[in-house]
């Protein structure tokens, strides 16, 4: 896919269909068990809402499904393709079709410019690369369109040539998902998001999960906000004991569950 | 450039030498340290950065001979490698004696574990959350490895100054394998401004060895400078 | 076998061990009678060595005389280019002699002469592991040792020049005047006045020690005698800071008279002082026969350029404030055999 189309690109999976599938995943840490036997399916255009109680593992399922590190057992397939079961070269190409986006911003101490232009970068050759680099030390830089118009969802076009440590905690966090969306990605995976950050700034990053969502891209967040699911997820899963024990519409997971537990759970969280 | 606006100050202090001579021997001292700092920094942060990174049995041994190694006598260092370029040695058919490559060489052995050392102490402590970042857009090993070197370039820079403070002013190997020699029209062929003072101070010459050292320091603090000046004149964060 | 053409076409032939040329065998007694045949037959290849060496010195002395001529050199167009590393003491080089020697012999043969000050000792060491082409020292007995292990040919005696006692003005052992310099020593320790000594085996430590070993004294076990283990610059200064006395070469003395304040108490015989006080350097070219990558041709060249009458006269006119140091013995009408073979060598009688 070239990065030079325009923004709302031409996906290989319409939305409603699925994206990216984790099946039977079991992983674990040190002896630990933490995922035991579990499946989930992300679809594009779709924003999919993962919740559960602290360290019940969505990050780990997360990380695997941001192929970060390989399950112990089970498969991770995006459009019907199981990753690990590919050459390192393919793998590379699918982990590039998908974005990550941490609790913490982890910007790279440099502009904002240069935070959000690093996927295109590091996606260009070698000799483009070097190409780009004498263009910006001479002050030749030029910006893609994706660039701006990904800032600009997360209200940031102007902050381009500010430095990523003067921004502010939910700056820096918009900033992240910025740097996620440039490159287009098929599947945008959010890690707490939001935990850290104040109302209005939470409210910005789920206006842009939206923006996400009508880009045709499968979005899948991790929150312990059940108000926010409510509010950007289509659908959500429930997971407790190391698997998902239900999965459906939000508005019906939360209001009529069909598993006991699920029911437990958000009676629990709900006093909060 | 520089150089050449140098020699009017030294009119004024009566410095007893030619300036074609110190002009030499800066020429020297310069040449020799930079390339083995240069060449000891590409060896030290693909290592620094392996070291750091990877879980290996014995990372701690290695981690303190790196240590060891940045307290390295620097004449221990300057007799193993005239064993080993010597005549008699493994690389004697080189015809490396009293040459500045030898002196390359055995800077090069001084200046590595002071700059793997300080390199690893940086790149450590990256955070694992930015590594993550640039690896979940789609970063392959290599380009993780280059967000973290730049994200510690503070650091590594730190260590490629103290590595290169380490080369120039050492005096112990250079003397040993280089042999100090300059040519009788005073063009130094192996003498550094570190042995061009020892020689000095051999003949009892104290005031002059102490002007040498102001050179020295001078020199110093001129690299120290232009390297601290390209770091922060590229202002946030340069290039990535 | 090897084969080697000096430039002026006489061939040297090393076919055979080059221990056998002086070793220590040759004239032990004990093993006299074992070895005749073999030691005569010896001393005839020793003999045509010596001669191959004079031929070679006289050869490479007239070829730098027709240079000298303004005739074109074939010869120097072979060595051309080439670089010759000479190792030689500190203090010989801190008399800034070898850069006037150097720089017209640089200019007359095109080539480079690497000059390592080093210190007797490592400037042996050195040339013994082939990392130096032609070694000047001033220590008789190492010389011949080097000579004798076989790593050194063709030694001339170059020049000399001596050393003198100095020491605080005030003479507190009251030696100043006298011309027998171990009675001197004598009277120092005997005074137990302080004595800096080089302490490192240089030229000049092994002149004191001579001198102490003369006097039949030990004076490391003296409370004033301190070792410096320093050059002899350096040895003046603390001299000159702390008080006493100590053994000096005149240059470095001489160079250093604006700088300290000791004076002169027992002559060399540059000034009719005894002659245990001489200094006499003597040049070798390290054996090709040893290490076959030493630029011996250069060396010859540079050791008849030495030893030769452009030599003599930079040497001889060669002066530090107003004094001239060093006195060449290369060029006389009377031979000296005794120059090319270890000092105590002898021919064995049958």
């Amino acid at each position: 896919m070239s990065l030079e189309e325009p923004v709302v690109a031409h996906r290989s999976t319409p939305s409603g269909e699925p994206i990216l599938e984790a099946a039977d995943l079991y992983h674990g840490f040190d002896g630990e068990a933490v995922l035991e036997g579990l499946d989930l399916t992300v679809n594009a255009g779709e924003v999919l809402a993962i919740i559960g109680p602290s360290g019940v593992g969505k990050s780990t399922l997360l990380r695997l499904l941001g192929l970060f590190e390989r399950p112990d057992r089970g498969s991770i397939a995006l459009e019907g393709t199981d990753v690990w079961a590919t050459t390192d070269r393919k793998r590379l190409a699918s982990r590039r079709r998908v974005g990550t986006v941490f609790q913490a911003a982890n910007l790279f101490d440099a502009s904002v410019r240069r935070n959000v232009t690093y996927g295109r970068r590091i996606r260009r050759s070698w000799r483009d690369r070097v190409r780009h680099e004498i263009d910006a030390l001479l002050g030749r830089a030029t910006v893609d369109e994706p660039v701006i118009q990904a800032l600009e969802t997360v209200g940031l076009a102007d902050a381009l040539e500010q430095d990523a440590a003067s921004l502010s905690g939910g700056e820096a966090q918009r900033v992240a998902f910025a740097r996620a969306l440039a490159y287009d990605p098929d599947v945008l995976l959010l890690d707490e998001p939001t935990s850290d950050l104040d109302p209005r700034n939470t409210a910005v990053i789920e206006d842009a999960v939206r923006a996400a969502r009508a880009r045709g891209i499968g979005v899948a967040i991790a929150t312990h906000d059940m108000h926010q699911a409510e509010r950007v997820a289509d659908r959500t899963a429930v997971m407790l004991g190391g698997a998902v024990t239900e999965i459906g519409p939000t508005e019906r997971v939360f209001e009529s569950p069909r598993d006991d537990r699920t029911r437990q759970f958000i009676d629990g969280e709900l006093v909060y | 450039m520089i150089l050449e606006i140098v020699p009017l100050t030294p009119s004024l202090l009566e410095f007893p030498f030619e300036w074609h001579y110190v002009r030499s021997i800066i020429y020297v001292s310069l040449y020799v340290s930079l390339v083995a700092v240069a060449l000891s920094t590409l060896f030290s942060l693909p290592v620094a950065m392996l070291v750091g990174f990877s879980e290996f049995r014995g990372k701690q041994l290695v981690t303190a001979v790196i240590n060891t190694g940045m307290g390295l006598p620097s004449v221990v260092v300057g007799l193993a490698v005239l064993f080993t370029v010597s005549n008699q040695g493994p690389l004697g058919s080189f015809d490396l004696v009293f040459t500045t490559e030898a002196m390359i060489m055995s800077q090069f052995v001084l200046a590595a574990p002071v700059i793997t050392g300080v390199s690893l102490a940086a790149v450590g402590s990256v955070e694992g959350g930015v590594r993550d970042a640039a690896y979940a857009m789609g970063g392959t090993r290599l380009d993780v490895a280059l967000v973290t070197i730049k994200e510690a370039r503070y650091g590594i820079a730190t260590a490629v100054l103290a590595g290169f403070g380490r080369a120039i002013s050492e005096v112990g190997s250079v003397l040993i394998v280089g042999g100090n020699i300059a040519g009788p029209d005073g063009t130094s062929k192996t003498r550094t401004l570190t042995t061009a003072i020892q020689l000095e101070a051999r003949q009892g010459r104290f005031e002059t060895a102490m002007l040498l050292g102001a050179v020295l320091l001078a020199l110093v603090l001129l690299v120290n400078g232009i390297l601290v000046r390209l770091g922060s004149g590229s202002g946030t964060g340069g290039v990535r | 076998m090897t084969r080697k053409v000096t430039q002026s076409g006489y061939e040297i032939t090393s076919n055979s061990e080059p221990a056998e040329f002086v070793t220590g065998s040759n004239y032990a007694p004990a093993q006299t009678y074992l070895s005749v045949p073999a030691i005569v037959v010896s001393m005839q290849i020793q003999r045509r060595r010596v001669l191959a060496g004079l031929g070679t010195g006289v050869a490479v002395g007239l070829a730098g005389c027709t240079g000298a001529l303004g005739g074109e050199d074939d010869d120097a167009a072979e060595i051309s280019g080439e670089t010759l590393t000479l190792t030689t003491t500190t203090s010989t080089y801190d008399t800034g002699l070898l850069d006037e020697l150097n720089a017209p012999f640089q200019d007359r043969y095109g080539v480079t002469v690497d000059t390592v000050a080093q210190g007797t000792g490592a400037a042996l060491e050195t040339a013994r592991n082939g990392d130096a082409d032609v070694v000047m020292v001033h220590a008789r007995s190492l010389e011949d040792e080097f000579l004798e292990d076989g790593y050194g040919v063709n030694r001339r005696d170059l020049m000399f020049n001596d050393f003198v006692v100095v020491g605080e003005p005030d003479d507190p052992a009251g030696v100043s005047g006298g011309d027998d310099v171990v009675s001197a020593f004598a009277e120092i320790a005997a005074a137990e006045a302080t004595f800096v000594s080089r302490g490192d085996d240089s030229g000049t430590h092994t002149k004191e020690r001579e001198i102490w070993d003369e006097a039949g004294l030990e004076p490391e076990e003296r409370g004033e005698y301190q070792e410096a283990g320093d050059g002899m610059g350096e040895v003046l200064v603390r001299t000159d800071q702390g008080g006493g006395y100590t053994l000096a070469d005149r240059g470095t003395y001489l160079s250093m008279q604006g700088e300290i304040d000791l004076e002169i108490h027992v002559q060399g015989p540059i000034e009719d002082g005894p002659d245990l006080l001489a200094n006499p350097y003597g040049i070798v070219a390290v054996n090709p026969a040893v290490h076959d990558n030493v630029t011996y041709d250069l060396a010859m060249a540079y050791i008849g350029f030495l030893t030769g009458l452009e030599g003599h006269d930079v040497i001889q006119g060669y002066t530090v404030e107003g004094e001239q140091l060093f006195f060449p013995e290369a060029v006389a009408e009377d031979p000296n055999f005794q120059q090319y073979v270890p000092a105590d060598w002898k021919p064995e009688e049958g």
